[in-house]
């Protein structure tokens, strides 16, 4: 795993929810800006993963394979989840689940970041 | 007239949606880690991993039943939740030897920021209060001066 790359996500997890959070006081439903916002997040976790796919099978860091990539994709189910919710639920209910979305993605990028340093 | 229909309010709309979003972290989290400690190291404990897994699976059927509306299957998945972190929760504190605190509902969910303990009742309350707020509409839709 790249540390830049885990804290620019990290950041960007913690924008999103800030902004959700925004939509949740002004009682908005999530926009389709918030979701690119989500895909751009999205994008940087798949590069993640497979910089640390390949680094993983070239170089000599090693993991506990089955935890770390667990949490790969459990992290990667997470936003899309909350984007097809905006979708269905046009009140500010799809901001709060916005906002909790955003808030995991980051807490498990930072999970992340401990098992990929243990061992 | 159409609040005098005995509808109840579907469970996953509105404040459920926060509901089923915390239940299906919840539920990936578990049974990820419930896959994880099965497939890697059911012998060190296999009481206490195999409870984990079924934690994390009845967690997915609560989400699953929330979501879609499904009351005759959501009730029983919170009640064994709430039954299941009590009692997984207090065989950890009294009995450190059989329960390692590794399942959700170990030290009534302590690994997990008490959210195991706090979405039974937040789900019991859920659920009872979508099905009342029919009852008292319809008490209520008498007209008023």
């Amino acid at each position: 795993m790249i540390v830049p790359v885990a804290l620019l996500v990290g950041v960007l997890c913690l924008a999103l929810a800030g902004w959700a959070t925004w939509f949740v006081v002004v009682d908005r439903a999530v926009i389709l800006r918030q979701l690119w916002g989500g895909a751009v997040i999205e994008a940087a976790l798949v590069i993640q993963a497979v910089v640390a796919g390949v680094v993983l099978l070239v170089g000599d860091h090693d993991v506990d394979a089955a935890l770390f990539w667990g949490y790969v994709i459990t992290q990667l189910i997470v936003l899309p989840i909350a984007a097809a919710w905006a979708f269905a639920e046009r009140t500010r209910w799809s901001s709060v689940v916005l906002l909790v979305a955003a808030l995991t993605v980051g807490f498990l990028e930072f999970r992340l970041l401990q098992i990929w340093e243990t061992l | 007239m159409t609040s005098l229909r005995a509808t109840t309010r579907p469970t996953g709309s509105g404040p459920g949606r926060l509901l089923v979003a915390i239940y299906g972290i919840l539920a990936l989290a578990a049974t990820a880690r419930g896959i994880y400690q099965v497939a890697i190291k059911l012998s060190e404990a296999p009481l206490a991993y195999l409870l984990s897994l079924l934690a994390g699976l009845v967690y997915c059927v609560a989400t699953y039943a929330l979501a879609t509306n499904r009351r005759s299957i959501a009730w029983p998945a919170v009640l064994v939740e709430l039954v299941g972190v009590l009692t997984v929760g207090t065989l950890s504190v009294v009995d450190v030897g059989d329960f390692p605190d590794e399942t959700v509902w170990s030290g009534f969910g302590a690994g997990y920021g008490y959210i195991p303990l706090v979405l039974p009742f937040l789900g019991i309350w859920w659920l009872w209060s979508t099905a009342v707020r029919a009852r008292t509409r319809r008490q209520t839709a008498a007209p008023r001066p």
